[in-house]
């Protein structure tokens, strides 16, 4: 890097990257602040809020963000049609149903600070409910970064060796009747 | 009637009007509206532009310091290290470094703020092994500098 140009360390220095996460079986939260960071540049020691250093952040498989707790049957989402009686409130079940890239998107409109730069950094968020991404933005990726939590596996996942290898706690004798 | 000749009747007014309008006009220049115009409105945004500005002094130097760790912490994180964890270590291990130029190190000199982290990981891993292990003596020598008095 000490045989670029000075132009050309600048360029490099300052150019837009294109992240890519997989959401399958993330917490919409987590991959919510993973893309407000990187929408913003905090991810880079050159940040400053008026230097516009944010990169693009293409998020798939919007579709199977999978909450914890009960959140689908209990998280609410609210708006108002402005006219009267028009409030409107829809689960997370129903609005997710209605569009699924609903949820990160107004996950991460939410962590964006509120000023006028955010409406430029939720159209460098690019979100796509499957894994089919369109050509242009295939070929502009540049990094994919390591999924937030670690998807546990089924039962029938394991394997019959992993599955006797696994310690257990006691044994139960050979009269032992389960309910 | 005190004026009798035509000449006491002529009033002689401040010869500088105009430089002393131009005085604050010039200050407001670069304000939106009728407030870089008409001097009455002009004097009361200027006033509130040159309070903005005293007060600002004081503002600049927190700005500049959050600035400072927000770029301090988003180059440690490149680096896997947290900026508290950072910070703290760096402060056990008596590198009395301040944050302004942590953040230009972070900029210009990548490989002596890598060299940096990775002093704080150490140090960090010997707080771990000196809390977590048995009390012996580590290999190291971080953890064996004279405290700060």
């Amino acid at each position: 890097m000490s045989s670029f140009t000075k132009s050309a360390q600048q360029w490099a220095t300052f150019a837009r990257s294109w992240y890519l996460i997989d959401a399958r079986m993330q917490p919409p939260g987590k991959i919510a602040t993973m893309c407000a960071i990187r929408l913003q540049g905090k991810h880079k020691p050159i940040y400053h809020a008026l230097s516009d250093v944010g990169d693009h952040v293409v998020v798939m498989n919007s579709r199977h963000i999978a909450f914890s707790g009960n959140k689908w049957e209990q998280k609410m989402y609210s708006s108002h049609t402005q006219y009267p009686g028009g409030f409107k409130q829809v689960t997370a079940t129903q609005l997710h149903s209605k569009d699924p890239k609903a949820i990160v998107k107004l996950a991460v409109y939410g962590m964006l600070p509120r000023n006028l730069s955010r409406r430029t950094m939720m159209q460098r968020l690019h979100l796509f409910p499957e894994d089919d991404l369109p050509e242009d933005i295939l070929l502009n990726l540049t990094e994919e970064l390591p999924q937030p939590r670690e998807i546990p596996r089924r039962l029938n996942e394991y394997s019959q060796e992993e599955r006797e290898a696994f310690p257990t706690l006691w044994t139960p004798p050979e009269d032992y009747r389960r309910k | 009637m005190v004026f009798l000749t035509l000449s006491c009747w002529i009033r002689n007014r401040g010869p500088d009007r105009y430089w002393k309008v131009q005085e604050v006009l010039s200050n407001a220049r670069h304000f939106r509206g009728r407030k870089n115009r008409c001097y009455s409105l002009a004097v009361r945004a200027v006033r509130r532009a040159f309070v903005y500005a005293t007060k600002a002094r004081k503002i600049k130097r927190r700005n500049m310091r959050t600035l400072w760790i927000s770029r301090i912490a988003a180059a440690s994180r490149e680096h896997g290290m947290k900026y508290p964890a950072l910070m703290h270590n760096l402060v056990k291990s008596s590198v009395e470094v301040n944050r302004r130029v942590l953040s230009d190190l972070a900029i210009t000199e990548p490989k002596s703020f890598l060299s940096l982290a990775k002093l704080a990981r150490a140090r960090q891993q010997e707080g771990f092994g000196a809390a977590l292990g048995d009390g012996k003596e580590p290999p190291g020598v971080f953890s064996r500098i004279v405290t700060l008095q």
